[in-house]
């Protein structure tokens, strides 16, 4: 029953090692998370108000950042209601 | 080995046995004493061998098991009288005399006549069985526990006894196999308060072979009462879920817990179990009524869930975070030296009572969940690059046998450099992939498997792996990739003109 000396040599390291740090702090995601959103669905409003141009081109930028705003937002979202994604 | 495996198979039996385990007589045990302490579904025992070497750099000491006794054997501890050190084993099966063995090697080799005395500390799960296998509500639980009287050893033995020491006081009826052994000097089967002494035994010879067995070795039993109910879990299933978003580690039991003492007989009698409980706050030694968890500290959310839905009797008293080396989950040496409140303290509490009380024979399944900040179990190593985290492999509820476990580590999405170190052998390791919320190709999941696991075996298993920034960014970029189509979606419905044109009738 005696740990295998890799064993005893990960457990060491994994002491010596710095904690985990997320890449951002898990008490600033509520915030994140609600300003996305926001300026997801402001966006998505202001989408809807755009004319109709045959190059695209103002749609697309809006729906572009609307869209990275709202994955960034979703993933937030999620874990600040406990669904740790 | 496979020549040698062939060249066995095509011996004749007696020749066979020949070539079984051999064991030089290097030693000569002077006395083995066995204590067992009885329990539920686990039962302690210490063995003491105080041996005498014969021959001059004797250092490999062979303690053997009978194949019955190994079965149920799921922890085994050498370590020499007064030492804490754990002495290493190599353990195996020899299949021609149907024996177990266990070759320890001492730490340094062992003079002509030197004597060493070493304790071996073994746990067997499932020694005893109900007796009788039915019993009313109201009757005290009582057990049968079967072993073998004598203790077999590749050495001569000159004393050896065994004392089986029950939980309560009331012991009854203890074996008495007759006729007598011929190495009994006195009375074979003795009981003194809650002991039952088998020996002492006189000079009994090397005991390997089976003409020994068949003609010395009988069988012993003991029937007891316990103080409490007897607990017993069919399987321990856990999941932990590590979350690099949310720096958290979610740990999920899915255990099935079965009343392992004699079956109910006849109807559950409700009236009866609420006097019990209304006067005594404490269940019956026939039912499994509140049950405490020691968990780790600076856990949050826990949830205590059946097929039902929630299950509301539970109290939970959470204890704040702890650096990783003041853990005990982390750190054995963690509560040395502690106050016993102090020690407390670095252990969430949560007591959980089934939904119905589980009386002998019946079985209840639920689910058990909590959320850790992930700081307190992982660490990133800058060196390698890869994060290693700590997951505990199992929560031990105390003094109950688990028949299979198993813990499933799913790891964040687009892993890679996996690498698992369990604390003890497992039965098996598998590498998978599990799909869930916001994932896209899955995540990589490793499952340990092991059956007849202890309340020792709260070990942490330590996976390293490594994650790529870019497996970061999958989920954000999933969700971007789903509201971009929804925008496309969007882009095209403005430009559809759905309404009923009526062309102007021109007649």
């Amino acid at each position: 029953m005696l740990p295998s000396p890799e064993y005893l040599a990960i457990k060491a390291t994994h002491a010596s090692a710095t904690p985990f740090s997320p890449i951002v702090p898990t008490s600033l995601l509520p915030i994140i998370a609600f300003l996305l959103l926001t300026s997801t669905f402001g966006l998505g409003f202001y989408f809807t108000t755009l004319p109709k141009a045959t190059v695209p081109i103002h749609e697309a930028g809006v729906a572009g950042l609307a869209s990275i705003l709202a994955g960034f937002g979703v993933v937030a979202l999620f874990c600040t209601v406990g669904v740790y994604v | 080995m496979f020549a040698q495996a062939v060249v066995l198979g095509l011996l004749p039996s007696f020749a066979r046995y020949a070539l079984a385990l051999n064991v030089p007589a290097s030693f000569e045990n002077t006395a083995v004493v066995r204590q067992v302490d009885l329990g539920g579904t686990l039962s302690s025992a210490t063995t003491t061998y105080t041996f005498r070497a014969l021959a001059d750099g004797a250092q490999e000491y062979v303690v053997t098991l009978s194949k019955d006794e190994g079965d149920k054997t799921s922890w085994f501890v050498p370590k020499l009288k007064g030492s804490d050190v754990e002495l290493p084993a190599a353990q195996g099966f020899d299949a021609a005399d149907q024996v177990y063995y266990y070759k320890i090697a001492l730490p340094t080799p062992l003079k002509r006549d030197e004597t060493e005395t070493l304790n071996v500390a073994t746990l067997f799960s499932h020694a005893s069985t109900p007796w009788p296998p039915t019993a009313a509500q109201k009757d005290p639980v009582r057990l049968n526990f079967e072993a073998d009287m004598l203790l077999i050893s590749p050495y001569e033995t000159l004393s050896q006894r065994t004392k089986i020491r029950t939980p309560t006081p009331n012991v009854g009826a203890f074996s008495d196999p007759s006729p007598p052994s011929i190495y009994a000097k006195d009375a074979q089967a003795t009981k003194s308060g809650s002991t039952v002494t088998y020996g002492p035994f006189a000079s009994v010879p090397p005991s390997l072979s089976d003409e020994f067995r068949k003609e010395h070795q009988r069988r012993i039993s003991v029937k007891y009462e316990t103080s409490s109910a007897v607990a017993s879990i069919i399987s321990l299933h856990r999941a932990a879920e590590i979350s690099h978003w949310g720096a958290n580690l979610n740990i999920q039991d899915d255990i099935h817990l079965k009343n392992g003492g004699p079956t109910l007989k006849g109807h559950f009698s409700r009236v009866e179990h609420q006097h019990t409980t209304y006067y005594t706050q404490q269940a019956p030694p026939s039912t499994l009524w509140w049950m405490t968890l020691q968990l780790p500290p600076g856990i949050h959310s826990p949830y205590f869930i059946d097929q039902n839905g929630n299950v509301s009797t539970s109290r939970f008293r959470p204890s704040p975070s702890v650096p990783q080396d003041q853990s005990p989950f982390l750190n054995p040496k963690a509560l040395d030296g502690l106050k016993p409140g102090t020690r407390a303290s670095k252990f969430s509490t949560l007591e959980i009572r089934p939904r119905y009380p589980v009386v002998g024979g019946w079985n209840y399944t639920f689910r058990l969940g909590w959320d850790a900040p992930l700081n307190d179990w992982a660490s990133y190593d800058r060196k390698s690059g890869k994060h290693i985290v700590a997951v505990p492999f199992l929560n031990t509820f105390k003094d109950v046998a688990v028949n299979d476990a198993e813990l499933k580590i799913i790891l964040p999405e687009g892993a890679i450099d996996v690498e698992v170190f369990p604390p003890f052998p497992v039965d098996s390791v598998e590498h998978s992939t599990h799909v869930t919320f916001l994932d896209t190709v899955g995540r990589p999941a490793v499952t340990l498997k092991k059956r007849q696991v202890t309340d020792k075996h709260d070990g942490i298993v330590y996976v390293s792996y490594a994650v790529p920034f870019s497996a970061h960014l999958k989920k954000p970029l999933a969700v971007s990739v789903a509201t971009v189509g929804l925008f496309i979606f969007a882009f095209v419905a403005r430009r559809i003109d759905p309404r009923i044109h009526t062309t102007a009738a021109s007649k």
